[in-house]
């Protein structure tokens, strides 16, 4: 990848890089379907790590088979291992559904899944079971879009032209379970019917239930997916979302469904324009436990101000959360100065410009970048607080940067899955973790400061 | 609980026959104490479909032999997955040292070519060629190498030529490593290739040798959470010189010196023996197995230690040692030890370790009931004598074995590196495992299990059935039991915590084993309004 560094120096070399394959992004889709398990085409390793990854991050049990190629089939071909781990992933887990990933491996392979899948449903003259195959070769994208790749054809796979129904769709991006929980819970009070996609709120976060389940009860119900070209509009929160892999645009234009894309309800600004939507799509008034969560949210930021403006903050992650939490810092006066990401949507400086204050600093868009890249910056424009997942943990070790944690992965700390940050209510404990960061670091070093004054610098 | 092939044959119900057929020849129930080990299936194809433990040869190579050598650069080539899985998963440590300088350090760098889809098309070669020329003028590292992934074998990019000429450009060793994520059955591929790399291209380039007493090497020590350092506190005490921990805190400049060593030490047998092996074939030089998990493991091995070099002021040296550090630890492991005392356990992990905890748990009073190896071979069950008996098939002949002859002006016979007479070496070699590993099987129990590559599907099961207090395992399984109400410790990056190895090693062990095991929370899974009279699941039984 050629990375461009703050200095506009072109390098070959990805140096600790900020995103993850793709794949792995359609894996976490596919959780988020009721009764599913994943395949990944290619080598065990790949699926290996990819379970190591979630597994981390979520600390649940993330199940994903592999059709575990070796050297003979990179050159006779791998359908006969597609074949067999098939048969055993039916046998051994009984799923309604299996998605299959391919990798680089098959990807430049060349390997047909379409007429293997269809030879081996005929063969089996299998009932019963949808398979979903998802190219995702990760030299062209990262998890992001492995993450709506696979959403959409999910979406493709299932969705009917049905009668007109009085529910809405929402598309989600690669959020925490506890978001989505949130997100939902909104949507609930203003009564509405919804499929939401994918809801892996259950499946990649589980109560601890003693009864241990091979694949964890929840996901969307593939029959109402069918059912979305009916629904009054979508709600999509992928504003950064690329129009070829964004599943709303594919229900916009094949079933004319009225398409609301949305930032992330992250924010005060973002949160509203997810509440007026509700609100005008569901005809009633917003409910007043909302309007509870926005005043006490107000009374929050009012508070904090005079703390936040102190932020320089460095925001990094998968493109659309970075969006969201841009504009949150923004409105709370911390203008983000170095914003981030590993993956190349090519438009977060576009949509992030207008909403950034005519600030005499300018702010660095680094896209397609590594954290390299990012460190330079974060010397460059002197950021003294970081937001995102903890590929950025050098930055504490190397620069006593502290870093919120947000996003995916979260290996080195626990609760990444649990962290809410969504709604009136989750922005604010957002904004509560945010500025307890710069007040933390603030009386840290005002108790250096006391102590070099009461002993004279350079101590006794 | 004893397990029987009942028990064994309900849980495979669910497999297709041929899959049955298959895994139940990884599955071994020992049956008399005595017995030799009957002939257990290892080091095969895994099953496609049914999930498993195992990873790829890269994963072997780079992730676990060649990234820890601290003063080398490694540069995945491929795409952005496979190095970013492999970046900082292993916790070995490294620090400098008076050879290697804080800023000769880069272990904790992830370096890939993020092939794009170009690269795919018209090769990688070029990029990967910038790409050194880069990684030389940022961080200018005295080594470099080049780790391959699937893709890069099937585009066929010449990494050898490239690494070639950057070696003529730049003047530092420039390493490639075919090791291609498909190549063998797990990473164990990655593992022999990595040995035969740095036993043809970086051992035996140092010239000043060692003028030290009691040169050893610690090979097959990776360093997780400090080990290596625990290890070497102890042997320094003792008198040795230990030159090198391999690879965990290794550094380059250190392992071109490796055959100045008067004897190596082997403690993961899986990943290194290739190297021990090598060695002795070439330079002569001795290999000891050794143990150093465990309270009377490690004494056993410091004892054997001693055996082999034969020298009075040594041998009186490791009884100083061992009866300080009984004297320090002794009373808080008794602490430990009574909680943890009759809870039995599984461990499925590695190529050693589950063999290796096994010593420690019994000094805590803890019994293994299923043990298991991911990525072992036979020899790692059944002991060394069955090394020639092992089939070569399609897979483990894709890795070139060298074959090495003795250095003319280096080799020298086992017996004088270590200062001994030809006869007092041989009587030795009865007595201590030199050149030998036993396996697993001997420590096992009767009515005990060993199963290889232990799938998702299985692992569940045996814990469903067999109901362990405690199962060690990996991170990828360790919820599927917590799920199940029984915690579990992972062996592989000990859950942020360690050293596990040695004396002081194992009071940390213990006392997180006792944590797990006494964690309030699953004493209260069942609330109240669900408590039958008398039923208190909260009591502090
Ligand atoms: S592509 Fe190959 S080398 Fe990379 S993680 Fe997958 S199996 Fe390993
Ligand atoms: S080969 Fe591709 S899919 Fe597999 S781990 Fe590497 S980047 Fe990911």
């Amino acid at each position: 990848m050629e990375v461009m560094t703050s200095d506009h120096q072109v390098r070959s070399v990805n140096e600790d890089q900020c995103q993850m394959c793709m794949p792995l992004g359609g894996v976490i889709a596919f959780k988020g379907i009721e009764e599913t398990m994943v395949l990944i085409h290619g080598s065990q390793g790949c699926s290996t790590y990819m379970r190591l990854s979630n597994v981390e991050h979520y600390h649940e049990p993330v199940d994903i088979a592999s059709t575990a190629l070796n050297e003979k089939q990179t050159i006779h071909g791998g359908e006969a291992n597609l074949r067999k781990a098939l048969d055993n992933v039916i046998r051994v887990y009984n799923p309604s559904v299996i998605g299959i990933l391919t990798t680089c491996l098959t990807e430049t392979m060349g390997e047909d899944l379409d007429l293997m899948i269809s030879a081996y449903k005929h063969d089996r003259n299998l009932q019963g079971v949808d398979i979903i195959p998802v190219p995702t070769p990760s030299y062209s994208a990262s998890h992001t879009e492995g993450f709506w790749s696979a959403t959409r054809r999910i979406i493709e796979h299932y969705a009917r032209a049905t009668a007109e129904t009085s529910g809405i769709n929402i598309i989600i991006p690669h959020i925490s379970p506890a978001d989505i929980r949130e997100i939902k819970r909104i949507i609930d009070l203003f009564g509405i019917e919804y499929t939401l996609i994918p809801d892996y709120s259950m499946t990649m976060d589980r109560p601890f239930g003693g009864n241990y389940q091979k694949i964890p009860p929840g996901g969307t119900v593939p029959a109402d997916i069918a059912r979305m070209p009916g629904a009054q509009a979508t709600i999509q929160f992928g504003l950064t979302c690329p129009e070829q892999l964004s599943p709303g645009e594919f229900l916009r234009r094949k079933y004319n469904v009225p398409l609301f894309s949305l930032p992330l309800p992250i924010g005060l600004k973002n949160t509203d324009r997810f509440i007026s939507v509700l609100s005008e799509l569901s005809g009633r008034p917003v409910p007043e436990v909302l309007l509870l969560e926005r005043g006490w949210l107000l009374d929050g930021m009012a508070d904090a101000h005079k703390y936040n403006a102190e932020g320089r903050p460095l925001i990094y992650g998968e493109p659309e959360l970075v969006y969201a939490l841009c504009t949150l810092c923004a409105e709370n006066g911390a203008t983000p100065l170095v914003v981030a990401s590993g993956t190349k949507t090519g438009n977060l400086e576009t949509l992030l410009s207008p909403i950034l204050p005519d600030a005499c600093e300018k702010t660095i868009f680094l896209e397609g970048t590594d954290f390299a890249a990012i460190d330079q910056a974060v010397e460059d424009q002197r950021v003294n607080v970081a937001v995102g997942h903890s590929g950025g943990r050098f930055l504490t070790e190397r620069r006593g940067i502290p870093v919120l944690r947000i996003g995916f992965p979260i290996h080195d700390r626990i609760g990444g899955q649990r962290i809410r940050s969504a709604g009136y209510a989750g922005t604010l404990s957002f904004l509560d973790r945010f500025t307890n960061a710069l007040l933390e670091m603030k009386y840290g070093s005002y108790r250096q400061h006391c102590l070099e004054e009461t002993r004279g610098k350079g101590g006794y | 609980m004893t397990v029987t092939e009942v028990h064994i044959d309900e849980m495979m119900t669910p497999y297709p026959d041929k899959v049955r057929k298959n895994r139940k020849k990884h599955i071994i129930i020992k049956s008399a104490e005595s017995a030799a080990c009957p002939q257990i299936e290892a080091n095969t194809r895994t099953i496609p479909g049914i999930i498993s433990q195992r990873g790829c040869a890269y994963a072997g190579c780079k992730g676990v032999v060649i990234g820890p050598i601290k003063d080398m650069v490694t540069i995945t080539h491929g795409p952005i997955g496979c190095g970013y899985y492999s970046w900082g998963t292993r916790r070995n440590k490294a620090r400098s040292d008076d050879r290697t300088p804080p800023e000769k350090i880069y272990t904790n760098l992830c370096v890939s070519t993020d092939m794009q889809e170009s690269d795919i098309v018209f090769g990688g070669e070029k990029k990967l060629a910038k790409m050194i020329d880069e990684v030389v003028a940022i961080f200018s590292p005295r080594g470099i190498n080049i780790c391959a992934t699937c893709p890069i074998g099937l585009i066929g990019d010449d990494m050898g030529a490239v690494a070639k000429e950057a070696e003529e450009r730049h003047g530092i060793p420039v390493i490639a490593y075919n090791c291609e994520g498909y190549k063998g059955v797990s990473q164990s591929a990655g593992h022999h290739i990595a040995n035969n790399n740095l036993m043809e291209r970086i051992i035996g380039s140092g010239t000043d040798p060692r003028t030290e007493e009691f040169v050893i090497y610690l090979l097959g020590e990776y360093n997780i959470g400090g080990d290596g350092w625990e290890i070497e506190r102890m042997l320094t005490d003792i008198g040795y010189t230990v030159n090198c921990i391999l690879t965990g805190d290794s550094s380059y400049e250190e392992i071109k010196d490796l055959h100045f060593a008067d004897l190596n030490l082997v403690q993961c047998h899986r990943s290194i023996n290739y190297i021990a092996e090598m060695m002795k074939t070439k330079y002569g030089t001795p290999w000891l197995k050794v143990n150093f998990i465990g309270v009377n493991a490690t004494i056993q091995t410091l004892r054997d230690m001693a055996t082999c070099f034969n020298n009075p002021e040594l041998t009186r040296m490791t009884e100083v040692v061992i009866e300080r550090e009984l004297a320090r630890i002794t009373p808080a492991l008794e602490k430990f030890r009574k909680i943890c005392n009759g809870k039995t356990a599984f461990a499925y992990v590695g190529g050693s370790r589950s063999h290796h905890y096994q010593y420690l748990l019994r000094d805590l009073g803890m019994e293994v009931i299923v043990a298991g190896y991911e990525f072992a071979h036979r020899d790692d069950y059944e002991g060394r004598d069955v090394i020639p008996t092992i089939k070569t098939d399609a897979d483990s002949k894709n890795i070139p074995e060298l074959h090495l002859t003795p250095d003319e002006a280096l080799y020298q016979e086992a017996h004088l590196h270590l200062g001994l007479s030809k006869e007092q070496y041989d009587t030795i070699a009865a007595q201590v495992p030199l050149g030998d590993y036993e396996g697993m099987y001997p420590i096992m129990r009767v009515g005990r299990i060993m199963v290889d590559d232990v799938n998702h599907y299985e692992a569940e099961e045996m814990i469903r059935q067999l109901k362990p207090d405690l199962v060690f395992s990996g991170v990828r399984d360790k919820y599927i039991s917590h799920k199940m109400g029984v915690p579990s410790k992972q062996l592989h990056s000990y859950d942020y915590s360690g050293p596990y190895a040695g004396f002081n090693g194992a009071v940390i062990f213990a006392r997180d084993v006792a944590d797990a095991l006494v964690t309030p929370a699953w004493k209260l899974i069942t609330p109240p309004w669900e408590e039958k009279n008398g039923n208190r699941s909260d009591s502090d039984a």
